[in-house]
């Protein structure tokens, strides 16, 4: 599971800052603690920046090589020309996040993948939005994306699918489509690879129950063969969910728990709520929180009260 | 050769919550009778899959002071009866309806801002003047609703009343006044499924029992987001029918106020001609679109034309028909 560290973003107040006083050192440690926890991916989230794109994306990823010489980064903007100047500067093959089916952002972002031979993340959504069903998103994928990034000259291995994670708060009925797009795009010949924005899930969730429904819903996805998530990696909680399912350790009662979550939901299985220990409140809130990402009972912010 | 086609029927595991609606005098109130709505085992109508014990109830809406900004058509069709809350809440009852809702508008007549006393007193009048189970709602400012109905829940101790409306950022104070003195209460969220739910749990954790619970879903108007309330309502009724306790409180629409805030209905000059009647076009409004959230799961719907009134009750029969 490829873990691309998601904290150096735009919309977080202290990277802003940092942003606009081209802080080298605050955004180094940020880099360096992703990188430590295990993130093998950094994301670089500079939002549009229309004016000084190229010079901050420049400044950024020279920043972030400087301290972590291995790393490999992920640039996120939607300015193709501060894409193209951070991909002349990295060392290591970059993703590119991102693009989407519209024509415009796939005729300004494939030509760049192609050139630098640099991984992309390709939403599967139109002009129109993010279509409903699972099987709509993997049809965007396969009929307009795939087609468009091969002839583009993006080699299928560098192009990462990502079906969009809808949030509990408000689309719950969506949630579990993107587990069964993600399982889609696995079922292709050859199996397309994808990644997800984890903690879109949880989006308008009060903070205390964030990293629960993450980490659960991680499972679900890896289940269905996810292979890279946009997250926190500083988030420990998640790294043991995921390290748990990737060692197959059922050493204690919540391993074994998740283990039959990750089994059931690979093998399109009911849950079997008598493998949950009631006595036991961390199995009991995951049980409640699996409930809540298959859409079988209703999310509020007070669930795992009830 | 004749074939023998099996109905497919839905099992429902879960049933909407009876909540009754006033006290009557053995029961330390003063009604005449008691409302109970809920109990629902079936989407709505489908007296086939399962039971509706209570047939929907319709409230009708009155004011305690004159409601200038009402539309002409309905000024017209009750005349001086406004100025009275008294009269028209006996006019209400005669007209039909099973509930009444008194709507306190906060400021009074002359443009002086109501007391607690004067809520109290204008409650104590319709109570005398009606036997129907009232609704009590306040003028939707938080702290203006807090002090009007705390009065009114300690003048009406007892009456089994529902207070309202109680909202995410305002809830406790009605609540506890709500439950001091023995009245239900309205838990009011803005057409989100998941914020309906969530009210639901922080009303309940104060000890309010599910049953002194209805929940308002927020009501579009024909043509101005019905659809929206329609899903969100079908959504939660869906929820309580498989056992989700937290939704399983009976729904009120409050279509009267919303079918009459709508252009249709209010102005009628200036529009055009092919929209027809004025009088008649207001009346089918408000009663369409309560018949619609009554197919959507509504237990109750306010009213407030005279004549929308047996409209809504023959399709409630009709609905109720099996």
């Amino acid at each position: 599971m490829l873990i691309i560290g998601e904290n150096i973003h735009i919309i977080a107040p202290k990277i802003k800052e940092a942003v606009n006083n081209r802080d080298t050192a605050y955004i180094q440690k940020v880099a360096l603690a992703q990188w430590n926890a295990g993130a093998q991916v950094i994301d670089l989230n500079i939002g549009p920046q229309k004016k000084t794109g190229v010079e901050v994306m420049e400044w950024i990823v020279d920043a972030v090589q400087t301290a972590i010489p291995d790393v490999v980064l992920s640039l996120d903007t939607t300015n193709a020309a501060a894409i193209e100047a951070g991909l002349k500067k990295c060392k290591n093959k970059p993703f590119i996040n991102s693009t989407s089916a519209e024509e415009e952002r796939l005729a300004a972002m494939a030509p760049l993948a192609a050139k630098y031979g640099a991984k992309i993340i390709a939403l599967t959504m139109t002009k129109s939005g993010i279509p409903v069903a699972a099987e709509d998103r993997f049809s965007i994928a396969t009929d307009i994306l795939l087609p468009k990034l091969t002839e583009a000259g993006v080699p299928v291995e560098n192009i990462y699918f990502d079906p969009l994670v809808l949030t509990v708060a408000g689309s719950q009925e969506y949630v579990p489509n993107a587990v069964e797009a993600v399982r889609l795009m696995k079922l292709w010949d050859p199996p397309l690879n994808t990644v997800v924005g984890l903690s879109n899930v949880s989006n308008q969730v009060s903070h205390e129950n964030r990293s629960l429904i993450n980490r659960t819903y991680l499972v679900m996805l890896m289940a269905a063969g996810l292979d890279a998530a946009i997250a926190d990696p500083l988030d420990r909680e998640l790294m043991r969910f995921m390290r748990i399912v990737e060692t197959r350790d059922d050493s204690t009662p919540v391993g074994r728990l998740l283990l039959h979550l990750y089994d059931t939901t690979q093998a399109m299985e009911p849950f079997d709520p008598s493998v949950v220990d009631m006595n036991d409140p961390e199995q009991v809130a995951i049980y409640k929180t699996v409930r809540i990402l298959k859409n079988e009972i209703i999310f509020a912010d007070s669930y795992l009260k009830m | 050769m004749p074939v023998t086609v099996e109905t497919p029927l839905e099992k429902w595991t879960g049933k909407v919550r009876e909540v009754t609606l006033g006290a009557t005098r053995d029961q330390k109130g003063t009604r005449s009778k008691t409302v109970t709505v809920g109990g629902e085992t079936t989407l709505p109508f489908l007296h086939f899959e399962g039971s509706i014990p209570h047939p929907p109830v319709i409230a009708i809406e009155i004011q305690d002071s004159y409601p200038s900004d009402w539309s002409p058509v309905l000024l017209n069709a009750w005349g001086d009866t406004l100025k009275d809350p008294a009269e028209w809440a006996k006019k209400a009852e005669a007209l039909g309806a099973d509930l009444i809702m008194l709507r306190l508008r906060g400021v009074n007549g002359d443009g002086s801002e109501t007391t607690g006393a004067q809520a109290a007193a204008v409650t104590k009048a319709v109570l005398q003047a009606t036997g129907l189970p009232l609704i009590v709602r306040g003028p939707g400012q938080a702290e203006k609703d807090n002090e009007l109905l705390v009065a009114v829940a300690e003048a009406a101790a007892g009456e089994r009343l529902a207070l309202g409306l109680c909202e995410d950022k305002n809830y406790r104070t009605i609540v506890a006044a709500a439950l001091a003195h023995g009245h239900l209460v309205i838990n009011s969220t803005p057409i989100d499924v998941n914020l309906a739910k969530q009210l639901n749990i922080l009303v309940s954790d104060m000890q309010m029992e599910p049953d002194r619970i209805l929940m308002d879903p927020t009501t579009g108007a024909l043509g101005y987001g019905l659809e929206y309330t329609y899903s969100v309502m079908e959504r939660l009724r869906i929820a309580a029918l498989t056992g989700d306790s937290m939704t399983q409180m009976p729904m009120i629409c409050f279509t009267g106020e919303e079918s009459w805030r709508q252009k249709e209905s209010k102005v009628g000059e200036g529009v055009p001609a092919a929209w027809g009647d004025w009088t008649r076009r207001g009346i089918l409004w408000e009663a369409v679109t309560a018949v619609a959230l009554l197919e959507a799961g509504a237990d109750i719907v306010t009213l407030r034309h005279p004549d929308s009134v047996p409209i809504v009750r023959k399709a409630i029969e009709q609905l109720m028909a099996h």
